[in-house]
C-alpha cells in the first residue's frame, strides 16, 4: 500500500462522502455510530475524572506545604505544628508568633498576621466550635477568624492557626517527632515566609500513588473499549468501503474516509464526555477522599488539559479505526484472503516470563520505592497483552483437537485460526481479572498496634512525672471526668529517650474521651494527649480510601471488559454476518452457532482472566507484603464475586448480540447485497 | 398444464400455486413448479421477475402467502421455522454464489459439519466427507481453507456439502455466478451429473443461459409467474434424465464455442 496522499485523503470530497455514509447507514449503522460515540464519551469522561483526581491531590498537596516549615537563617517568625483529635478526626493546630523587631508575613488563608492569643479556623473547624460545648473544645482560645481556602487542603479539614508570643511555651518547647504520625508534628521552626516545602514522608504519597495505578488500570481497559468500538464501526462499513475501493477511490481516499469518520465520531464522544464530566464533576466534588471531599476547583482540571485530553480521545479513535482498516485498503475486494493461520510465536511466552522474573526481581531489590514497581506493573500489563494472543492459539488448538461437538469445533477453529481476535474479545476481562488479583489479597491493615482506644498519652520527662499525673488528676476533676491516672510503659505518645507516659484512662466513649482531652491540652507544653488509635489515624484513613478505591476501579474495569466484549460480539457477528446468514439457510440452527461463540470467549477468558488474577496477585505482592499490611480473606471473596460478575457480564454481552445475529442471519439474503 | 400434471406424479418436489408479495410487491403470483429425482430444473429470469423468492419458498428460508410446496408428497410450506431449519439441513442441500464457507474450517471439516450437526461423529463425518473429494477433483484438497482454494474449488467443495447428507434436492443459487465461464461450466457440470447420478433433484436459479442450458429443464419466471416453461433447447427428451444421461458428457446440448475450451 503506498503511503495515503494527504491532500486526497481528507479533501472535502472525502468529508462530504464520509459524512453521506455517516447518515445513511441504516439501523445497523446508527446502533455502531452510537455505540462508538458512547465508548468515547465514557473513554473521555472518566480520563477527564482521572486527571481530575490526579491533579486535585496535587492542588490539595499544594496547599498544605506551608505546614512543613523550612527553617531559615533570616527568620522574621516562629512556626510548630501540632495535632490533636476531635471525634476521632485530626485537627492540625499550628502555632505562629512574629521575631520581636520583626515583620512577619500573613500565612496563607489569612489577611494578617494573627495577634497573639488569636485563633484563626478553616470553616469546617469553625462549625465544630459552634457545635461543641466549651468543655470539648479541641483547641483553647477564643476564634478571631475564618482561615481562607489557600490553608486548607480541602472544605472538610480541621485547621487552627494559634498567635502566640515569641517566648510562648508553645513556640519555644521543642516537640518530638513520630516517624509513625508523619506531618503531624513539627517542633517550633524560625522562618522566613510561610511557604513552606512538599512534605517527603506524608500520606500525601500514598494517595498520589493510589490515584496513579488507578489511573492505570482504567485507561488501559478503556483504551480496548475504544479499539473495540473503532473497530465495530469498520466492520459495519468494509463493505461499503471495498465497492468504493472497487470503483477507483484510493486507499488514500479510503483511509481518509475511515479517519474522518472516526474522527467525527470521536469528537462527538469526546463533547459529550465533557458533558458527562462536567455532569458527574458536583456528585465527584462530594466523594470524600483523604479525609474530606473536594473543592469544586481542584477537580477542574483546566482548559490545557482538557484540551489535551480530547486531542488524545479522538487521536485514539481515529487510530484504532485506521488498524481496523487495513483489511479493506489492502485489497478491492474486501476481506484479505487468509491462506494460513497466523503462528503466534513462542516468543510471546518468553517475553511474558522475562517480565514476570525481571519484575520480581527488580521489587526484591527496591522494596520501598513507589514509582519503580509502578513502571514495571505498566510492562507486566503489557506483557499480558503479548502473551494473550499466543494463549488463545494454544487454547484453540487443544479445543480442535479434543472438539467433537460442531460447536467446539467452530470454536477451536476460529480461536486457532485468529488468535488476535478471540484475543481482542477476552483482553478487557483478561486486565480486569488482573486488576482484580492485583486487589484481592492487597488489604492495608487499618488497626493500631499500639495503646488503647480509651488511653490519653502524654510524654514527660521522668523528673515531671509525679508533678504531670497530679496536674492531670486536679484537671480531670476540675472538669467531672472519672479517670484512671497513672504511668505506662505502652509507646503511644512521642517523647524521645527519658521520658514516661502519663496516661489517662478514660472509659465512656468519644464524647467524655473529648472532654478529657480538652482539659489535659496544654498539660504539657507542645503536646496534644492522644490515644493509640489517634497515632494510626492516616493509615487507618488510607485504608478505608484504598477499599473504596479498590472497589470502583474494580467496578469501573469490570463495567468497560464486559461493553467491549459486548461491543466486539457484535463486531465480530456483523464481521461475519454472510457465513452466519448461508450458514443460517442452509439449516444450521442458530443455536449451535450461539453455542460455538459463547464457547470461543468462554474458554479464553476461564483460562486467561484465570491466569492474569495469578499475575495480579503476584504483581502485588511486593507492594503489599510489606510491613503493616496482611493478607485479607475478604480480598479471596471479592475476587471470587468479581469472576462471578465477569462471566455473567460476558454471557449477557453474548445475549446481547444474539438478536443482532438472528437479524443479520435473516436479512442476509443468498447473494451478496 | 397437463405435462406439468404428468412430472407431478413423480416429483419429489412441488410447488402449487405458490404466491407471495412483500408489501405492495407481489413476487409470486401463483406459481406451480415441480422436479423429479435426478432431475435437473433450470429457474431463469430477469432480475426482480421473482426467481429468488420462488426458491426460498421451494427451500423453506420463506413461507408462500399462498400455495402449497410438497416434499415427497409432504406438505412443508407451514412448518414452523425450527422445523424448516431442520428440514434445509437434513433433506435439502444448498450451494450458493459464495461466501458459504467457514473460511476458518479445513475443507473437509466444512464438508463435514452438516453430517456433524445431525449427530454422526467427528471422526466418521470427516471420514464420510472426504469420500467426497475424490470425484469432485479434490484430491489431496482436504486439509486446505477456503483462503486456499480457487473460486472454482471452492465452489465444489460447497457441492461436497450439499451432497454429503444425501439430500433430496439441491438448490444452487447462482451457484456459478462468483466464477470465469470456464470455471463455471466445470462447477455446473460437475452440479448436474453428480446430482443425476445420486439420484438427487436440483433446482438451479440463474440468469446464465449457458448454465439454464445444462439443466433437463428451464423454467422461467417473470412478473411473478412462470411465463414458459421450455425444454432445454436442443432437448428432445428433456425431461427423461435417463436418456439425458445416457448422453454423458460426450455431446453436450449447446453452448458449444465454450465447450472447445474447457472439455477434457
Amino acid at each position: 500500500m503506498r503511503a495515503p496522499n494527504p491532500r486526497t485523503a481528507l479533501d472535502r470530497t472525502t468529508w462530504t462522502l464520509t459524512w453521506r455514509l455517516t447518515r445513511a447507514g441504516g439501523r445497523t449503522g446508527l446502533l455502531a455510530t452510537s455505540l462508538s460515540v458512547a465508548a468515547a464519551a465514557i473513554s473521555t469522561a472518566l480520563l477527564l475524572l482521572c486527571v481530575a483526581v490526579n491533579l486535585g491531590f496535587q492542588q490539595r498537596a499544594d496547599r498544605i506545604d506551608w505546614r512543613t516549615p523550612v527553617k531559615s537563617a533570616a527568620p522574621v517568625a516562629v512556626e510548630a505544628v501540632g495535632t490533636t483529635f476531635s471525634g476521632g478526626t485530626p485537627v492540625t493546630v499550628v502555632d505562629v508568633a512574629q521575631l520581636p523587631g520583626r515583620k512577619a508575613p500573613a500565612p496563607p488563608g489569612m489577611p494578617r498576621f494573627p495577634e497573639q492569643g488569636e485563633v484563626w479556623v478553616s470553616p469546617a473547624l469553625a462549625d465544630l466550635f459552634h457545635r461543641l460545648p466549651a468543655d470539648r473544645q479541641p483547641v483553647p482560645g477564643t476564634v478571631a477568624g475564618t482561615l481562607g481556602r489557600a490553608a486548607v487542603a480541602h472544605p472538610g479539614e480541621l485547621v487552627a492557626v494559634v498567635g502566640h508570643r515569641p517566648t510562648a511555651a508553645a513556640v519555644t518547647t521543642p516537640r518530638e517527632a513520630d516517624p509513625r504520625r508523619p506531618g503531624d508534628i513539627v517542633t517550633p521552626t524560625r522562618v522566613a515566609d510561610f511557604t513552606g516545602q512538599r512534605s517527603t514522608d506524608g500520606i500525601g504519597d500514598g494517595y498520589v500513588a493510589l490515584a496513579k495505578i488507578a489511573t492505570i488500570l482504567v485507561v488501559v481497559p478503556l483504551l480496548v473499549l475504544g479499539a473495540s468500538s473503532a473497530r465495530l464501526s469498520v466492520s459495519r462499513r468494509d463493505q461499503r468501503l471495498a465497492a468504493l475501493r472497487l470503483i477507483g477511490a484510493t486507499p488514500g481516499r479510503i483511509a481518509g474516509m475511515t479517519a474522518a469518520e472516526a474522527a467525527l465520531t470521536g469528537a462527538a464522544g469526546a463533547l459529550l464526555g465533557t458533558l458527562g464530566y462536567g455532569l458527574l464533576l458536583p456528585a465527584t466534588v462530594q466523594v470524600s477522599v483523604a479525609g474530606g471531599s473536594w473543592y469544586a476547583a481542584d477537580l477542574w482540571v483546566g482548559l490545557p488539559v482538557l484540551l489535551a485530553v480530547l486531542a488524545g480521545v479522538v487521536a485514539m479513535v481515529v487510530v484504532s479505526a485506521l488498524v481496523g482498516l487495513r483489511q479493506v485498503v489492502v485489497g478491492p475486494l474486501g476481506v484479505a484472503r487468509r491462506s494460513k493461520p497466523p503462528r503466534m510465536s513462542f516468543l510471546r511466552a518468553l517475553a511474558f516470563v522475562a517480565v514476570i522474573v525481571g519484575y520480581s526481581l527488580f521489587t526484591q531489590e527496591h522494596k520501598s520505592d513507589v514509582n519503580g514497581p509502578l513502571v514495571f506493573f505498566a510492562l507486566v500489563f503489557l506483557a499480558l497483552s503479548v502473551i494473550g494472543p499466543w494463549v488463545v492459539g494454544v487454547l484453540g488448538r487443544i479445543i480442535c483437537a479434543l472438539a467433537q461437538k460442531p460447536a467446539a469445533l467452530l470454536a477451536g477453529r476460529r480461536l486457532l485460526d485468529d488468535p488476535k481476535s478471540g484475543w481482542r474479545t477476552v483482553s478487557g476481562l483478561t486486565l480486569a481479572g488482573f486488576v482484580a488479583g492485583f486487589f484481592a489479597l492487597f488489604g492495608i491493615s487499618g488497626a493500631s498496634p499500639w495503646g488503647h482506644p480509651d488511653t490519653l498519652a502524654v510524654a514527660v520527662p521522668k523528673a515531671r512525672v509525679a508533678v504531670v499525673q497530679q496536674d492531670a488528676r486536679h484537671r480531670l476533676e476540675h472538669a467531672g471526668i472519672t479517670a484512671v491516672v497513672g504511668t505506662s510503659t505502652d509507646w503511644v505518645a512521642a517523647g524521645g529517650e527519658g521520658t514516661v507516659q502519663v496516661v489517662a484512662t478514660v472509659p465512656g466513649g468519644t464524647e467524655k474521651l473529648d472532654r478529657a482531652r480538652t482539659a489535659l491540652t496544654s498539660l504539657v507544653a507542645g503536646q496534644y494527649p492522644i490515644t493509640g488509635t489517634d497515632i494510626n489515624w492516616s493509615g487507618r484513613l488510607f485504608s478505608d480510601d484504598f477499599s473504596n478505591a479498590t472497589r470502583l476501579v474494580l467496578g469501573i474495569t469490570f463495567v468497560t471488559a464486559i461493553a467491549s466484549a459486548g461491543i466486539t460480539a457484535a463486531a465480530s457477528v456483523l464481521d461475519r454476518r454472510r457465513t452466519y446468514g448461508l450458514l443460517r439457510l442452509a439449516g444450521t440452527p442458530l443455536r449451535t452457532l450461539d453455542a460455538a461463540r459463547r464457547k470461543e470467549t468462554l474458554l479464553p477468558v476461564a483460562v486467561l482472566a484465570g491466569g492474569a488474577a495469578l499475575t495480579g496477585i503476584f504483581a502485588a505482592a511486593p507492594l503489599t507484603l510489606g510491613e503493616g499490611s496482611s493478607i485479607e480473606t475478604g480480598g479471596l471473596v471479592l475476587l471470587a464475586l468479581c469472576f462471578g460478575v465477569g462471566v455473567a457480564g460476558l454471557l449477557a454481552a453474548g445475549a446481547l448480540s444474539r438478536p443482532l445475529l438472528r437479524s443479520v442471519t435473516e436479512q442476509s439474503g443468498p447473494r451478496p447485497e | 398444464m397437463n405435462s406439468h400434471r404428468t412430472t407431478t406424479a413423480s416429483a419429489v418436489l412441488v410447488g402449487a400455486g405458490l404466491m407471495k408479495s412483500y408489501g405492495l410487491t407481489r413476487a409470486l403470483a401463483g406459481v406451480d413448479v415441480s422436479v423429479s429425482a435426478g432431475e435437473s430444473l433450470a429457474i431463469m429470469g430477469p432480475s426482480g421477475s421473482g426467481k429468488s423468492t420462488l426458491l426460498h419458498c421451494l427451500a423453506g428460508i420463506e413461507g408462500p402467502d399462498a400455495g402449497q410446496v410438497l416434499l415427497g408428497g409432504e406438505r412443508v410450506d407451514q412448518l414452523g421455522e425450527p422445523h424448516r431449519s431442520e428440514l434445509r439441513r437434513t433433506r435439502f442441500g444448498f450451494v450458493f454464489q459464495s461466501g458459504q464457507l467457514l473460511p476458518e474450517l479445513p475443507a473437509d471439516e466444512n464438508v463435514a459439519l452438516p453430517l456433524m450437526l445431525g449427530g454422526i461423529s467427528r471422526r466418521q463425518a470427516v471420514q464420510k466427507a472426504r469420500e467426497w473429494f475424490p470425484p469432485l477433483g479434490l484430491a489431496g484438497m482436504e486439509e486446505r481453507r477456503p483462503g486456499q482454494l480457487s473460486g472454482g474449488q471452492a465452489q465444489r467443495v460447497a457441492i461436497a456439502r450439499a451432497l454429503v447428507g444425501s439430500p433430496q434436492v439441491i438448490f444452487a443459487d447462482e451457484p456459478t455466478g462468483a466464477l470465469d465461464q470456464i470455471t463455471g461450466m466445470e462447477v455446473i457440470d460437475l452440479l448436474v451429473t453428480t446430482t443425476r447420478r445420486q439420484g438427487t433433484a436440483l433446482v438451479v436459479v440463474t440468469h446464465d443461459e449457458d448454465v439454464a442450458r445444462w439443466c433437463d429443464r428451464t423454467v422461467r419466471v417473470r412478473d411473478g409467474r412462470l411465463s414458459e416453461e421450455a425444454r432445454t433447447p436442443d432437448g428432445a427428451a428433456g425431461t427423461n434424465a435417463v436418456a439425458h444421461a445416457a448422453r454423458g458428457t460426450a455431446g453436450r446440448p449447446t453452448g458449444h464455442d465454450t465447450d472447445a475450451r474447457y472439455d477434457r
